[in-house]
């Protein structure tokens, strides 16, 4: 049943022209964020070479173009997750899932599971772009797969931030505002943890703290830890929500 | 004769229930928090063959009877059971066994008819096998055959009721909740809707809201009406005068 609505929320998102678009911005994105650091790459690259520890072009492109894409892929997530309920809600269409032998379970994950590969597509065309360097120079897989790791467990955990904003309301505007600025203010956590002692804590909070760490080539345990729990936080938020509609009365 | 043996949450199991048992069951149903009409202490049975015509002034407490009927709404009190499933304790079960059109279709605008009436009889949780059988018949059964490839969003009011109608019919639940079906059929589509009805009728139990007392007349053999939430006449229909009984019954 799962992959039934994962499929049909993928071929829904599929089937948008916004989707589309931002698709092809974001390509446009990578495609100028990555010729750009190259080129910078290529300037420093005798510099680098002096240094004890040289950093190559894996090291450089990981932490200068792939880094930043994870900030796009926060803002994207909730842009594709926002419709996924509320526009179930607006156009009515929610009430063959309530008539239907579906759990809330299924519906949460199904729906999740479409969004989310729809953006693991972006994610995969990010990495592969530095990827396909390696037909000219030796490429640090390793290096690349953790950041590729943390690109997708950022982009989960936003996009089921997304969707439980999506359950909440009717208006698929108000749902992306209030994702963007939970997210926001999770990203800010980390600069506000950096200061003063008492305030250190809230940057374990934050998505930037935890997700440094992927593109330096450091997979650890309790930043995978801190992806998987938001994206199970609000995967369950969502089921929760989904089955008060039925109490409540309303969708 | 319902079809349900893909889901693995419903393979293989027996319906708990004998063949003189009702095919829907409610006892003591209380809502009164919903967003919409309340509905107080309502009981009903529906045994196979009984096409009741659920009469009621705008606001009684038809649509909120029949989204307690189907699982979308949980009451307050009292329970449902749907071929001997309980809606509370295997609501899954039960909400296979129903088939639900709202009075507003959940018809997704972007989606093929075709498409649209496969996704809707995987969710029931037939195969693909049972799901083209079924989706080749209930088009013929619904008169879809011209339509079947377009667009949902371009097609007429009285095509979307069909369809509508179509994804209720299609996992051949035992139960069929219809609100407002006549809504926006010209008069051949009407009368095209009550032959279909009178077929469904003979194998299946369908409760059908409406405030069209010759709806009624022309298509029933059971006849229930709601007045501020309460059940307040439920009585074989055999062709006498519906006016006056609607009167005493609101009175």
């Amino acid at each position: 049943m799962i992959s039934i609505i994962a499929r049909h929320e993928g071929l829904s998102l599929l089937r948008s022209m916004q989707v589309w678009i931002i698709m092809a911005l974001l390509a446009g994105l990578f495609g100028f964020q990555f010729l750009k650091q190259l080129e910078v790459f290529l300037s420093v690259q005798a510099r680098l070479a002096l240094q004890d520890h040289p950093v190559g072009l894996t090291g450089f492109m990981s932490v200068r173009y792939l880094e930043p894409l994870a900030l796009a892929f926060t803002l994207i997530a909730p842009l594709f997750a926002m419709r996924s309920f509320s526009d179930e809600f607006r156009l009515q269409t929610y009430a063959l899932w309530q008539s239907s032998p579906v759990s809330a379970v299924s519906l949460t994950l199904g729906k999740f599971l479409g969004v989310f590969l729809i953006l693991l597509l972006n994610v995969v065309l990010a990495i592969a772009l530095l990827g396909a360097m390696q037909l000219l120079i030796a490429i640090d897989w390793p290096l690349l797969l953790s950041a590729g790791v943390g690109l997708s467990l950022c982009t989960a955990a936003c996009a089921a931030c997304g969707l439980y904003f999506s359950s909440l309301t009717r208006h698929s505007l108000i749902a992306i505002m209030a994702s963007l600025a939970l997210l926001f203010i999770s990203w800010m956590l980390g600069s506000i943890g950096s200061g003063a002692l008492p305030l250190q804590g809230l940057a374990e909070f934050s998505i930037a703290t935890h997700l440094h760490g992927f593109f330096q080539g450091y997979v650890q345990t309790r930043d995978i830890a801190f992806f998987v729990l938001m994206t199970l936080l609000f995967l369950g938020l969502t089921i929760i929500r989904l089955d008060s509609l039925r109490q409540k009365g309303h969708s | 004769m319902a079809l349900h043996t893909s889901d693995s949450e419903q393979a293989g199991e027996t319906p708990p229930t004998d063949s003189g048992s009702p095919l829907l069951e409610a006892r003591g149903l209380n809502l009164q928090h919903a967003g919409g009409a309340g509905v107080s202490d309502l009981s009903l049975q529906l045994q196979r063959g009984d096409i009741v015509g659920l009469l009621g002034l705008n606001g009684a407490g038809k649509s909120t009877t029949l989204r307690l009927l189907c699982g979308a709404l949980v009451p307050d009190s009292g329970s449902v059971h749907v071929s001997g499933y309980s809606l509370a304790d295997a609501p899954l079960q039960a909400r296979a066994r129903i088939g639900y059109l709202p009075d507003q279709p959940p018809l997704y605008n972007d989606m093929r008819v075709s498409e649209y009436l496969t996704l809707t009889g995987r969710i029931r949780g037939l195969d693909r096998q049972q799901t083209a059988i079924r989706r080749t018949q209930i088009i013929d059964q619904c008169d879809l055959g011209d339509v079947q490839g377009k667009i949902i969003g371009t097609l007429s009011k009285g095509f979307r009721q069909r369809v509508g109608l179509a994804q209720a019919l299609i996992h051949e639940p035992a139960v069929v909740l219809l609100d407002e079906p006549a809504n926006g059929l010209d008069p051949q589509q009407m009368e095209g809707m009550r032959q279909l009805i009178a077929d469904i009728g003979k194998e299946q139990a369908i409760i059908f809201s409406t405030h069209l007392l010759n709806e009624v007349t022309a298509t029933c053999n059971r006849v229930a009406i709601i007045h501020a939430g309460r059940l307040t006449s439920d009585r074989p229909y055999h062709g006498e005068e519906l006016e006056t009984v609607f009167q005493e019954a609101i009175a």
